[in-house]
């Protein structure tokens, strides 16, 4: 089992759009998604996930519905809006964005700027 | 945009279905749990502690759940209802504080927009047309030589000698409106004249403004139903017998029927056709307040009212100045300029249509604010109106003093519970929030209850400012700008004073607060804004009851003025023949019949009739050239001749005036050639002291006259009150109308033991038995009569005295309030004094004496300011003056009494202090 990592502050809600952009999930299902795609190296604190969850649905990012589990039991379940789509294509471009420029800010080396100063 | 529509739609949704949100939040999670639970047996847990783990791994159910309802905004939401129910929990603690504060503010704010809104209307509001701020009323002024010798319409005598008239003659319109380059389009009417109309069979009194042809169209007016007075209705006098109606009228006498316009109703005899409906806000040119019922072309006057005495007919006529002019302002031509070019205009109109003596002076015109058409209420009431609006003002002031007051007395007595608030973790902004939301409650209440009685005072004060027999006032329309204003005022003030000791209080170290640590210290510095405060308000009382009793004493002294003649059992009502029907001296004869058949009535005791009805307001007075004795120099001057009143025989016997020389008149005197007179005592000191006047004859006419008429006088009668209460009696002589030449409307006056309402329908039924088309108007006693010129003196007197009352009771609140404070903050003080013995009458004394400074501050200072106010009230009072010792007296003795017995209840309790008790309550 890799090594695990806390989750870095806001990128949950990106999180749970991406893991509900694969279809529809309830909240423990959103969880397990989180995990399984992570590979299980992320820790999120279980409780957190519904504040964020309603704050999404709040802003219209993504909709409830109640259906059946798996196991037959009720459960509610959410689905990515457009509105959600949209945000979740601005945010993952922003932080490739953001990656790409903090990747290459670490990556350098006194070499490389002594050549960008010449 | 739409962000924020669907937010709001997710909070409305979670607002409005809370409980099932609540459910959901629930199942939701326990499915979480026992899905996990679930997963962590597979995995190998056991049974009986995988519940456990999963709540472990899911942390604080209820913390999760407070961020859930946080991320659907619910939070502030459940705050706020938190702070609502605990405002309304302290307010029901503390219900003498709630009402005394809600009534405060009710009352003000209640008060203030009845009083806004009735100014208003009758100081400000413009006429219902387009654009009225163009509106330009032509008015002439003239010094006392002009060339304006008589005049039908209003004439104000400018202080300095002259006079402003607001009429012309009807040639001179004719060339201004020729002339005129600067002005729109000069347009004309006759306000208010006083008809009797015949609509579908049925007579009533209605009132009359008569229009130039091109009113409508200048003013911009469209009808709401047919079609507008035309330029071609107004042609050849006696022509265009056509009329629009008020919806007022087309509502009580079509009852709004559609097909009222093509009726034909008789105006005064003449039949008519009534072609169009006024809009509502249409009230025609004279007045905001009302309309008058029937708009007639002014080529009509001729058939409604005749001839204005000997002087020929009112359109032709060259002399008589009576029709009054509006005009637009032209864009860009400067008032000034337009004044002068009619100016200019005037002179030669007057020049070109009238014989200009040697010695007349040519009158100058004036451009007029035209907005408020005549302006008849403005000019009236602004005097009393501006002083009533002080008067609430002060009101304001005060309730909002005594909200401050008791909001800076409770904030410190809930110092402790803000500090233990604090102390247990309360940010400073929510403890600021719960106090505001109370502040704020508590203006809502108030708020509510004020608009409740602004709303009752706008139907209930237009109703004070009418005689008792008047059918409808004017329509004072609810002013919400007034009302949002005093709103607003109340609101700021309770907010503020509410804050701003929460401020301070949550600065203060939780300790010292907890610790109540600054009780055993005197408190002298902290209590000073409470202090000032009531003393504010002592002085504010000070000054609205002193203001009451000078209004009281005012009522009081009219009231027990003696008017000289029996006023009591009599009926009046007036009868207004049209002149056309009964024209000179037809009309003397018809009053005569009717006279003769009331007489006949059961139930009259006496019967009689006169032009100027006593107490009325009303006076008529002519020059006064004794026989034999030198001309009067001066003939114009006001004050110069004499009242004259023209009655019936029996005029004294029935009013109860009693002869103190001579004779009274007698049935015969009516056909006997010589003209007869009885004079008051008033008269004979005047014009005969030390002289018998029986026997000597004088003339209402000058010299120039030629055939002048003399009077013979017959009797002296004692004096008697006569256009008003405040005038003494003036130099006075009944003259017979059976002698005179034309008398036209007159005032009937029955002396009867039966009630008016027991014997109005006979006398109603001998009248229309004489002329079916003549409606009795106005009937009323003499004694409403008296009391309608005590309008103004009993709406102040009423007015003032309740507003004194409440600024009484809200000083007594302050001063209890506050003494009641210092007392409850000084228990322990005051226990050291008794243990080291002071006695418990010194302890009383000691917080009576400061009640007592307090109220003595207040009160020289509310006494100067009543002194100094007085002079503006000097011409509204009667038989006193501004400094009148009983009432600027009065008011201090009461306002000390008031204080003292409020500050009587805290210092009983102060000297009930147990020493013991007091002291270990630290």
């Amino acid at each position: 089992m890799a090594k695990q990592v806390d989750l870095m502050q806001g990128t949950l809600e990106m999180l749970i759009l991406k893991a509900v952009s694969l279809g529809r999930l309830h909240g423990y299902g959103v969880l397990l998604r989180i995990q399984q795609i992570s590979g299980e190296q992320l820790v999120i604190q279980q409780g957190s996930l519904y504040p964020a969850l309603y704050r999404l649905e709040h802003e219209g990012a993504i909709k409830s519905a109640w259906g059946e589990s798996e196991n037959g039991r009720r459960a509610k379940y959410y689905a990515l809006t457009a509105a959600g789509r949209n945000q979740l294509s601005a945010e993952t471009e922003r932080w490739n964005q953001m990656a790409g420029i903090i990747k290459t800010i670490l990556r350098l080396t006194s070499a490389d700027l002594a050549e960008a100063q010449s | 945009m739409s962000a924020l529509w669907v937010r709001l739609r997710s909070w409305w949704r979670a607002v409005t279905g809370r409980r099932r949100l609540e459910t959901e939040m629930e199942e939701e999670i326990r499915f979480h749990l026992e899905a996990r639970a679930a997963d962590l047996m597979l995995e190998g847990s056991d049974p009986r502690d995988a519940m456990r783990k999963a709540r472990l791994e899911f942390g604080g159910v209820a913390s999760h759940k407070d961020a859930m309802r946080s991320s659907l905004g619910l939070r502030w939401w459940d705050e706020l209802w938190g702070d609502l129910q605990y405002g309304a929990r302290i307010l029901r603690k503390s219900p003498g504080f709630t009402s005394i504060a809600v009534v405060s503010l009710a009352l003000a704010i209640g008060a203030n927009t009845s009083i806004f809104s009735l100014a208003n209307q009758l100081l400000y509001a413009r006429l219902g047309v387009p654009h009225p701020e163009q509106l330009r009323l032509l008015t002439v002024i003239g010094d006392e030589h002009s060339a304006v010798h008589s005049s039908w319409g209003s004439r104000d005598s400018i202080p300095g000698g002259g006079a402003r008239f607001d009429s012309f003659t009807y040639p001179i319109y004719q060339q201004l409106r020729r002339e005129n380059r600067v002005l729109g389009e000069i347009f004309a009417f006759k306000d208010t004249i006083q008809a009797n109309a015949t609509i579908d069979g049925s007579a009533q009194a209605v009132q009359l403004e008569l229009v130039s042809g091109n009113l409508y169209e200048q003013m911009g007016v469209r009808p709401a139903l047919g079609r507008a007075i035309l330029p071609s209705d107004d042609q050849a006098p006696g022509t265009g017998a056509v009329a629009t109606i008020s919806e007022g009228l087309w509502e009580r006498a079509f009852g709004k029927a559609p097909d009222a316009v093509g009726k034909v109703i008789t105006v005064n005899m003449t039949p008519v056709t009534v072609i169009g409906v006024n809009p509502r806000a249409f009230t025609g040119a004279r007045s905001v307040q009302n309309s008058p019922d029937i708009f007639m072309p002014l080529s009509m006057i001729p058939l409604v009212k005749g001839e204005l005495g000997q002087s020929g007919p009112l359109l032709s006529n060259s002399k008589l100045w009576w029709v009054q002019l509006m005009a637009r302002e032209k864009p860009g031509v400067p008032l000034e300029q337009s004044r002068a070019a009619l100016n200019v205009a005037l002179s030669a109109a007057i020049n070109a249509t009238m014989t200009v003596a040697k010695d007349d002076t040519m009158p100058r015109l004036e451009l007029e604010d035209g907005s408020r058409g005549l302006n008849f209420n403005g000019r009236q009431f602004a005097q009393p109106v501006h002083i009533l609006l002080a008067v609430v003002g002060f009101v304001l002031l005060l309730a909002c003093a005594n909200i401050a007051n008791l909001m800076l007395a409770r904030s410190s007595a809930r110092q402790r519970e803000m500090g233990v608030r604090l102390a247990l973790g309360a940010g400073r902004g929510r403890i600021l929030r719960q106090v505001l939301t109370e502040s704020l409650m508590l203006a809502a209440i108030g708020g509510s209850v004020g608009l409740l009685l602004g709303f009752l005072g706008r139907t209930a004060l237009p109703k004070l400012l009418l005689n008792s027999w008047e059918r409808e006032g004017m329509h004072v329309p609810f002013d919400w700008r007034v009302f949002s204003f005093t709103a607003g005022v109340t609101l700021v003030t309770g907010v503020l004073f509410g804050i701003a000791p929460a401020w301070s209080a949550t600065r203060a170290e939780i300790g010292t607060a907890i610790k109540d640590g600054g009780k055993a210290s005197t408190k002298q510095r902290k209590g000073w804004s409470g202090r000032t405060m009531v003393a504010f308000q002592v002085a504010l009382s000070t000054l609205l009851v002193a203001g009451a009793g000078l209004f009281l004493r005012t009522l009081i002294n009219l009231n027990a003025i003696d008017v000289g003649f029996r006023a009591d059992g009599l009926v009046l009502f007036d009868l207004n023949p049209p002149s056309k029907q009964y024209p000179a001296p037809k009309d003397v004869a018809l009053h005569a019949r009717i006279e003769q058949a009331l007489r006949a009535v059961p139930g009259v005791e006496g019967i009689t009739l006169t032009d100027i009805p006593l107490l009325a307001n009303s006076q008529s007075e002519s020059d006064f050239n004794v026989e034999g004795a030198p001309e009067t120099k001066e003939p114009h001057g006001e004050g110069s001749g004499a009242m004259e009143t023209t009655v019936g025989q029996d005029f004294l016997s029935v009013m109860g005036i009693p002869i103190v020389a001579g004779r009274v008149f007698t049935q015969q005197d009516a056909e006997a050639p010589q003209r007869l007179s009885i004079v008051n005592q008033a008269l004979v000191r005047k014009y005969f002291p030390n002289q018998n006047p029986i026997g000597r004859r004088f003339s209402m006419d000058d010299s120039k006259t030629k055939g002048r008429s003399w009077l013979e006088i017959i009797g002296v009668s004692a004096d008697t009150r006569y256009s008003n209460l405040q005038q003494e009696p003036p130099p006075l002589h009944f003259d017979l109308y059976r002698q005179s030449k034309d008398i036209g409307g007159v005032t009937y006056i029955v002396r009867t033991r039966m009630k008016p309402d027991a014997i109005v329908p006979s006398l109603r039924a001998v009248v229309q038995g004489i002329d079916r088309d003549l409606p009795l108007m106005d009937v009323r006693t003499q004694r409403q009569q008296i009391d309608a010129t005590m309008l103004q003196e009993r709406v102040f007197a009423s007015l003032t005295a309740a507003f004194g009352i409440l600024a009484l009771a809200l000083a007594c609140v302050g001063i209890y309030g506050i003494m009641a404070h210092a007392v409850s903050q000084r228990t322990n003080e005051i226990g050291i004094r008794l243990a080291l013995g002071a006695r418990r009458g010194q302890v009383r004394g000691m917080v009576l004496k400061e009640a007592g400074w307090l109220t003595a501050v207040g009160v020289v200072v509310g006494v100067a300011v009543a002194l100094w106010l007085g002079q503006l009230v000097k011409s509204m009072l009667y038989g006193l003056q501004p400094s009148d010792p009983a009432s600027l007296v009065g008011a201090a003795v009461l306002l000390i009494g008031v204080a003292l017995l409020a500050g009587w209840v805290p210092a009983m309790r102060a000297s009930r202090v147990e020493p013991m008790e007091a002291l270990r309550h630290e």
